[in-house]
């Protein structure tokens, strides 16, 4: 009878000896395999079928990544081959106040995502009560975000117009003599909010309303039987429940809110009144194709890219502290 | 290993082999066919990949890309009809709004894909030069039997570089059109107003213009609101008119300096904004946003208004009579407006470029082509000996069609952004112009600030004119 030691000894000089096997022999398989009909065929037809996502990448993201890269140290005008120039564009960049306007601009218009997240949680909550027409809400709300760009745009040019505009006159309802949202630099901004509010608002109800049923019903029991009220269990249980989907919705809306442009072409094709709603998309768009600086265009391309980036990953680095999961 | 279990083990492998073996042996045809069907996939993506050539390979056939309103693309779809029956070629057409043209001919010339003809804007036409993108095509202007030589001189000039200025030189387009931007007044309610109408050979003054202006502005239904007015600018279509009759100009002969500010600039600005903030004789801010000076003209709300040819098949419609006169005229005593003009180009790639080049000299001169062109009211005759007998034609309006041809030949201007690299120099002069046009703001001040900044954008497009033209020299 062999002993337990001598056993253990055994069984771990087996258990290497078993893993030095699996390793020699795993070179050896592959080997044998390599020359095997099947797992040739199996080989070519992996590949076969990773080709095209593969060249898809290559072609139409690796390639033109790379590209902008050198094309934004470039004159190039979008006519001929660039020429390299060195930091130049990124000079003209730094002393350009139209880029740091859009920049401005842009940024500005994401205050409509605060904004809209607390109303859209407002109306998840109402629309995860048992309230008659539920449904039919819930689509209602939804329909913008289905709806095309474009026709929303020009559905909001007509709202926001200053004199028979939609908006104006439910204000003078109340006595409020509207503005003259699109032609006042103050004013276009938060017009163009509220449009954006209202146009993404479907969506992010829909994902705090799912995410409001997912939380847990034991927490809230739970939470209920130590006392806390209504108010305490939404802050301590419910709201902590959803800080994925914030997050979620928070990154989305600042990487759509920084590629604004469609809205800003159709509602307010000169950039507005004092370049007051130009974003740093649209004005990029604008020197590429109207003033043929496709070079500089790139390279605010590049550095808009780069902020997104940042922002991004420092959204990830506060959150990976902050959210919480019930596993 | 014992035996039983290597045996098992074979036994599997075998039946893992046999399984997928048989699976393929059973259905060679199975695998062939999929191979097959991916290859023809593969080439189907390729071919659409193709189609996106706006060039064919036919000899054949040509593509022509161009734009405008519904109404004009139709009228030019039939102008090119007749030319692929004459040549017995086939043109394939792409055309598009005015708004989407821009950006997809750039795209196309980024792709490499220039259509063989195709219009292009008057302002892009020296980076086309410059850059490779338009073809000379003086050898099939000299050989042609098109009427080339009748074709409005300026216009022809319009589309000539010679490697360093435009005006002269090889030929690199045919005008599509010349546009001259006239003035007209609604004849019906001059008459309703009873207001003497304009004398279309002897031009207001500002004065005399701003009295009329004020007897047209007033109540006509009687509801307590103004409900018409004298006229309604357009200040990006129509300062140059009142600026340039002031002996005001936007640059230097040598187009090298901006000169907005002046005081003729800046006298004329004034006056345009004193229309509406001091006078009230236009549309308020508020009123142009409900319904834009356009649409309330069309409404018949408005007395002057521009009467621009590509309007007339739409004006034509409408319930009130119109007719043409000069602009009104400020401290030079002589009138003064923009002429317009889009090109017809070929590519320097197309491998038809005498077809190419006789489809844009048909469209520009052929008198056939005219007669549909011109007929349907969307621009004034291209050639000369057209136009003589076309402003005898009083059946249809305007009746003062001679005021388009004074201004193409006597007073009518190209704006210089048409002839300088980049036109953005011109842009930065609306950009913060609002607080002005407001009467917020003092005009003079703007046009100081205004200057230098538009100074700096005509810096910089010349530098990319002369880098561009180093680089293709």
């Amino acid at each position: 009878m062999t002993s337990t030691r001598t056993q253990a000894a055994v069984g771990t000089a087996a258990a290497a000896g078993a893993a030095g096997r699996a390793v020699r022999s795993g070179r050896a398989g592959r080997r044998r395999a390599g020359r095997g009909p099947l797992h040739r065929s199996e080989r070519m037809w992996g590949r076969l079928f990773i080709t095209p996502p593969v060249v898809g990448f290559a072609l139409f993201a690796l390639a033109p990544l790379l590209f902008s890269f050198y094309a934004s140290f470039t004159h190039w005008n979008g006519l001929s081959a660039p020429l390299f120039s060195g930091f130049t564009n990124f000079r003209t960049m730094a002393d350009d106040p139209q880029f740091w306007q859009s920049l401005g601009n842009t940024v500005f218009l994401m205050l409509g995502i605060p904004i809209g997240l607390a109303i859209s949680l407002a109306l998840a909550l109402a629309l995860n009560r048992r309230i008659p027409g539920r449904a039919a809400f819930r689509v209602i709300y939804y329909l913008p975000g289905v709806s095309s760009v474009a026709a929303i745009s020009i559905l909001w040019q007509w709202a926001l117009n200053g004199d028979f505009g939609l908006v104006n006159q439910l204000l003078a309802g109340f006595g409020i003599e509207g503005p003259n949202w699109l032609a006042e630099k103050a004013w276009v901004k938060p017009a163009l909010i509220i449009m954006g509010v209202w146009k993404g608002i479907g969506f992010s109800t829909l994902l705090y309303l799912a995410a409001l049923q997912s939380v847990p019903r034991n927490l809230l029991e739970a939470a209920m039987l130590d006392g806390a009220g209504a108010w305490r269990r939404f802050l301590h249980v419910t709201a902590p429940m959803l800080s994925p989907v914030t997050f979620f919705l928070v990154v989305t809306g600042i990487i759509g809110g920084a590629q604004m442009f469609a809205e800003i072409n159709i509602m307010t094709p000169t950039g507005g009144p004092e370049f007051g709603s130009a974003t740093i998309v649209w004005y990029i768009w604008q020197q590429g194709f109207q003033n043929l600086k496709l070079g500089y265009a790139t390279a605010m391309s590049l550095v808009l890219g780069l902020m997104i980036f940042v922002v991004t990953a420092i959204q990830f680095y506060l959150n990976s502290r902050n959210v919480f999961t019930v596993e | 290993m014992p035996p039983r279990q290597r045996a098992g083990f074979r036994i599997a492998e075998q039946l893992d082999r046999t399984d997928l073996e048989d699976e393929s042996d059973r259905n060679p045809m199975r695998r062939r066919r999929f191979i097959t069907a991916a290859a023809a996939a593969a080439a189907t993506v390729g071919t659409a990949a193709g189609c996106g050539n706006m060039q064919s390979g036919d000899p054949n056939t040509l593509t022509f890309m161009f734009r405008g309103s519904t109404e004009e693309r139709e009228v030019f779809a039939r102008a090119v009809e007749l030319f692929e029956e004459r040549e017995g070629v086939r043109v394939d057409i792409i055309s598009t709004s005015a708004d989407q043209y821009a950006t997809k001919l750039q795209t196309a010339i980024l792709g490499g894909r220039t259509p063989d003809v195709f219009y292009f804007d008057a302002a892009r036409a020296t980076a086309y030069m410059i850059n490779g993108v338009l073809a000379d095509i003086t050898e099939y202007v000299d050989s042609t039997s098109l009427p080339v030589d009748d074709i409005w001189p300026q216009g022809l000039d319009l589309y000539r570089f010679d490697g360093d200025q435009r005006g002269s030189g090889a030929i690199y387009g045919m005008p599509k059109d010349l546009g001259p931007f006239s003035f007209g007044y609604n004849k019906t309610l001059f008459e309703e107003m009873g207001v003497e109408p304009p004398d279309p050979d002897v031009p207001l003054d500002w004065d005399e213009f701003l009295d009329r202006c004020a007897q047209l502005t007033g109540d006509r239904d009687g509801d307590g609101t103004t409900d018409t007015w004298g006229t309604s600018v357009n200040v990006g279509a129509e300062i140059h008119a009142y600026m340039w009759s002031n002996g005001a100009d936007w640059l230097s002969e040598d187009m090298r300096t901006v000169t907005v500010d002046t005081p003729e600039f800046a006298e004329a600005l004034q006056y345009v904004v004193d229309l509406r903030e001091v006078h009230g004789v236009t549309p308020s801010i508020n009123d142009t946003e409900g319904l834009d000076g356009y649409q309330r003209w069309l409404r018949g709300q408005i007395g002057f208004f521009p009467v621009a040819p590509w309007d007339l098949t739409l004006y034509r419609t409408l319930d009130f009579e119109f007719d043409l006169c000069p602009y009104p005229v400020g401290g030079t005593g002589q009138p003064a407006t923009t002429v317009g003009s889009l090109g017809i180009g070929v590519s320097a790639n197309s491998r038809k470029p005498d077809l190419a080049a006789e489809l844009a000299m048909f469209l520009a001169c052929d008198p056939e082509a005219q007669a549909i062109i011109v007929g349907e009211g969307q621009t004034i005759p291209n050639t000369r000996s057209h136009a003589a007998s076309w402003v005898q034609d009083t059946s249809v309006e305007p009746q003062n069609k001679q005021e388009y041809i004074d201004i193409v030949e006597d007073y009518g201007r190209f704006v210089q952004d048409m002839l300088t690299y980049t036109p953005e120099w011109l842009h930065a002069f609306h950009t913060n112009l609002q607080p002005v046009l407001e009467g917020r703001r003092e005009v003079p001040e703007y046009l100081a600030e205004t200057q230098q900044v538009m100074q700096s954008f005509l810096d910089t497009g010349h530098e990319q004119f002369r880098i561009d033209q180093e680089a293709n020299s």
